[in-house]
């Protein structure tokens, strides 16, 4: 009962200052609607507007990175966990591979089960992702293969958020205190649809 | 292939007397050893195949600058060193040779930083095991170290 309560008082305040700025950086006005064209982790083409419904967070990385990428991942499975059952069903990550020749959807599968239900591998044609990457001015680099044909990917750092209709929202950089990008989050995941 | 085998044999039946000797032959590096001290040895690991990374304390208690240059373990087929960083909005990861660790000094290899990267699996390993490691020095100096599996979500 004091969860309603706590709950539905939250809603109000909420719904009472909407045009209050997210503590970590706004790209409402800067970015486009969540929008793409890609393959998901059980193998099926999906779009952008599949997402629509719950608060949606995006990182693009690559499932050979052992450090930045599940260390980011895991960070926001840490928060994701934090919130209450009602608001964790109403957000997703959707993890989107710079890539494609290795992380394959069963790859991407695999891996992103281990953050959590909330987490969805994409990946696709090199074309699709940069038209993703492309539309959020994002960029993404290929190491040099080394003599055992690994090679590194530098890839955008920061997790994108965007609201229930997939308008955008906020940008969590690297260099926003865990508190701010956990209050966004969760404040994100708490709005009504 | 029969050398080995032996040498393994010999050392398992006379621990001691073999210990003595190495004692004996690496002076310098067993004073090293005692030096140096590793602590909070954790290797981050998902299911699959995908790479790991090592992450540990490093303290340099003796009075010489040693220099690591690499590990090893059985447990992977390649183990590498590597910093993360961050510019402009674009997460990097590249190779380094070697790092040198001064009199007194501390490294540590953290999350986002400076850390080990563990390739390709020689078998299955899961949270909650352990991984045998072996640091390696330019002096040709070597520091065993186990490793606790972790899941990157611990750290
Ligand atoms: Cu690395």
């Amino acid at each position: 009962m004091y969860k309603l309560l706590l709950a539905g008082l939250t809603t109000f305040l909420l719904a009472g200052c909407s045009d209050q700025s997210w503590r970590t950086t706004d790209i409402g006005d800067i970015m486009p609607a969540l929008d793409f064209s890609l393959t998901d982790e059980e193998g099926e083409r999906v779009q952008g507007e599949d997402y629509r419904g719950k608060a949606t967070l995006v990182y693009f990385g690559y499932t050979f990175c052992p450090d930045v990428c599940p260390i980011t991942l895991a960070r926001l499975g840490d928060t994701i966990r934090n919130l209450d059952d009602e608001t964790r069903d109403n957000i997703q990550v959707l993890f989107i591979s710079v890539d494609p020749s290795r992380d394959t959807p069963e790859v991407l599968k695999r891996y992103t089960d281990a953050f959590g239900p909330e987490f969805v591998g994409l990946t696709g044609e090199q074309a699709e992702i940069d038209a993703v990457t492309n539309r959020y001015r994002i960029a993404y680099d290929y190491g040099e293969e080394n003599e055992n044909g690994d090679y590194l990917v530098s890839h955008s750092s920061a997790v994108f958020a965007f609201d229930r209709e997939g308008q955008a929202q906020f940008l969590v950089r690297d260099s926003h205190p865990v508190s701010d990008a956990e209050a966004d989050i969760k404040r994100l995941a708490s709005q009504d649809g | 292939m029969a050398n080995k085998l032996s040498g393994v044999l010999i050392c398992r039946a006379c621990q001691g007397i073999a210990l003595s000797a190495l004692t004996l032959l690496l002076t310098t590096g067993v004073a090293q050893a005692q030096s140096l001290e590793v602590t909070n040895a954790r290797l981050s690991l998902l299911p699959g195949n995908t790479p790991g990374a090592g992450y540990f304390d490093l303290q340099n208690s003796g009075d010489e600058t040693v220099t690591l240059v690499g590990a090893e373990s059985p447990a992977f087929e390649h183990v590498e060193m590597h910093v993360s960083s961050e510019h402009n909005g674009m997460a990097h990861m590249h190779a380094i040779e070697s790092i040198e660790i001064g009199p007194g000094e501390r490294i540590e290899f953290a999350p986002k930083g400076h850390h080990l990267m563990f390739l390709r699996r020689a078998a299955p390993l899961s949270e909650g095991d352990k991984a045998d490691v072996e640091l390696k020095f330019s002096d040709e100096q070597r520091l065993p170290v186990t490793f606790d599996v972790v899941s990157p979500a611990s750290l």
